[in-house]
């Protein structure tokens, strides 16, 4: 599905924010992205997306190299890849299923989608995405009008509108209600196995990570510095992972993983 | 920065205010005001005149006022529309934002009654001088307006409407036009009420309309006539000021 070879992402002249010698996630995998702020989460994932440039190296997605692939190639790649945002990221003043039908743009007529209008087949897609996350007593509703809880739900729905071979989630549950944010990936989740599709996400707390992941990458300073099984990654490991940084708090003194909703309170 | 100000206060006096003229100016002013009233409110004269009452004609100089300002107002949408979305930094590379920009500034730099006499030489007198000259000059205020609303929108839904395969009038379309279109509406409303008040001054001039009438009594010295056709003019300004006003509330 994905295959890195010595990537280097750089901003100007600045130390490369990306450095990755090698890196393959296999079609179906469920991976966490984790490590301290700045360690190129959010990069990595725009990366594998297309939206930055590599300095050097190869990002293969789904067989097409980023790099020198034709715009067409590209294109064709580009939206069967969802990427749901940390801020949601919807049209606020267009109602759920507007919203979601945006997730057909890229295959639909382009024209009539001009004036609104989208095939019976589209919108079966995306009534069928709404129903998945569960927002079907919502549909007419405003976008700006929902809890970020649910607009992500809105997000997600618009992704899978796509019909996506990959999900990029990038910090989904960061800017949501911690109450929810168990709820959202576990959603994230169970969509990603009924689709099929491949899930990288990036996660702020390493204990969702574990719970919702079955691989974790950590990065640090650019690095992949971990990749393991969710189940085989250790406090030793993380705590080295998040060295410096004390906004991560691990595990209680009990060494018991706190729950997300015990660390915010 | 304090004497500067005064300075250019003083320079200005100078150059405009004459003390003598402006203290014994009441009494002629006073005259031409009791020249005006009562107001023409007549609809046949018994003596035979150059011009019609005023209140004959009344209803179509402001039919043709408010079709000089709705069309020049409506060619004007449509184009700044194109042009705001083309000229927004967010929207367009540097070189499509950037000369568009240069040009909607030159569209608004010229004054709509020196365009008004521009196309007057080329097309003759009547409603279209004016139509073009309204409608060249708001281009350029819209344009500038509607690229800056478009300016405001989040970025992020540009991007997450690009990244689910969207192309540039899609993302148009979806991103940004939810965003803006109620502003938009509201500031083509706005325009339009400058626009009736533009038109009805291009008369002087020679477009028609209210003011083309207003400047065909003056000149026959028609006072009060003159009276009737400016207190139309004030009732339709008035009309359409607050209908925009009660529909820009709306849209909000």
């Amino acid at each position: 599905m994905i295959a890195i070879e010595y990537l280097e992402v750089q901003y100007g002249r600045k130390p490369p924010v990306l450095s990755i010698e090698s890196l393959s996630i296999e079609a179906g995998e469920r991976v966490a992205v984790i490590g301290p702020s700045g360690a190129g989460k959010s990069t990595l994932l725009r990366t594998i997306k297309g939206y930055v440039r590599p300095a050097q190296g190869k990002v293969e997605v789904m067989g097409v190299n980023l790099a020198t692939a034709p715009p067409k190639a590209r294109k064709r790649i580009n939206r069967r890849i969802g990427l749901i945002y940390q801020q949601f990221h919807l049209a606020r003043r267009l109602t759920v299923l507007q919203n979601v039908l945006c997730g057909r743009l890229g295959v639909t007529n382009r024209w009539r989608s001009l004036l609104g209008r989208f095939s019976a087949d589209d919108r079966r897609i995306a009534w069928s995405a709404i129903c998945e996350v569960g927002l079907q007593d919502q549909v007419h509703q405003r976008g700006d009008t929902l809890s970020g809880g649910e607009q992500q739900r809105v997000a997600v729905a618009r992704a899978l509108a796509q019909q996506p071979m990959l999900i990029l989630a990038d910090e989904p549950v960061s800017s949501v209600d911690p109450a929810w944010a168990e709820d959202l990936l576990q959603l994230i989740t169970q969509v990603q196995r009924h689709h099929r599709a491949t899930l990288v996400m990036s996660l702020h707390q390493p204990d969702l990570a574990r719970r919702f992941a079955e691989r974790i990458i950590g990065l640090r300073k650019g690095k992949v510095v971990l990749d393991s099984a969710a189940a085989a990654v250790t406090d030793a490991s993380l705590k080295e992972l998040y060295r410096g940084d004390d906004s991560i708090p691990l595990n209680d003194a009990a060494g018991r993983p706190r729950t997300s909703q015990t660390r915010t309170a | 920065m304090g004497i500067v100000l005064l300075g250019l206060l003083g320079w200005a006096w100078i150059g405009t205010v004459n003390l003598e003229n402006l203290l014994t100016a009441g009494p002629r002013f006073a005259d031409f005001v009791a020249r005006m009233l009562p107001p023409d409110l007549t609809l046949s004269s018994t003596e035979p005149t150059l011009f019609p009452p005023p209140l004959r004609i009344a209803a179509a100089a402001v039919a043709v006022t408010l079709q000089i300002s709705i069309l020049g107002t409506a060619l004007a949408m449509i184009a700044a529309l194109v042009l705001g979305f083309l000229g927004a930094e967010n929207l367009t590379p540097h070189w499509v934002h950037h000369p568009i920009k240069i040009v909607l500034a030159v569209g608004r730099s010229i004054p709509i009654i020196l365009l008004a006499l521009l196309f007057m030489t080329a097309l003759g007198l009547g409603p279209l001088p004016g139509v073009l000259a309204i409608a060249i000059h708001s281009i350029g205020m819209l344009g500038k307006l509607f690229a800056e609303e478009c300016e405001t929108v989040d970025g992020g839904v540009w991007e997450a409407m690009d990244s689910t395969g969207a192309n540039w009038l899609q993302k148009i379309r979806y991103a940004i036009w939810p965003q803006v279109s109620a502003q938009i509406y509201s500031l083509t409303l706005f325009r339009l009420d400058m626009n009736l008040r533009e038109s009805a001054v291009l008369g002087l001039v020679g477009v028609a309309g209210l003011g083309l009438w207003i400047e065909n009594y003056r000149a026959v010295f028609n006072y009060q006539a003159v009276a009737t056709m400016v207190i139309v003019t004030m009732l339709v300004v008035l009309v359409v000021d607050q209908t925009s006003v009660y529909i820009r509330r709306r849209l909000k």
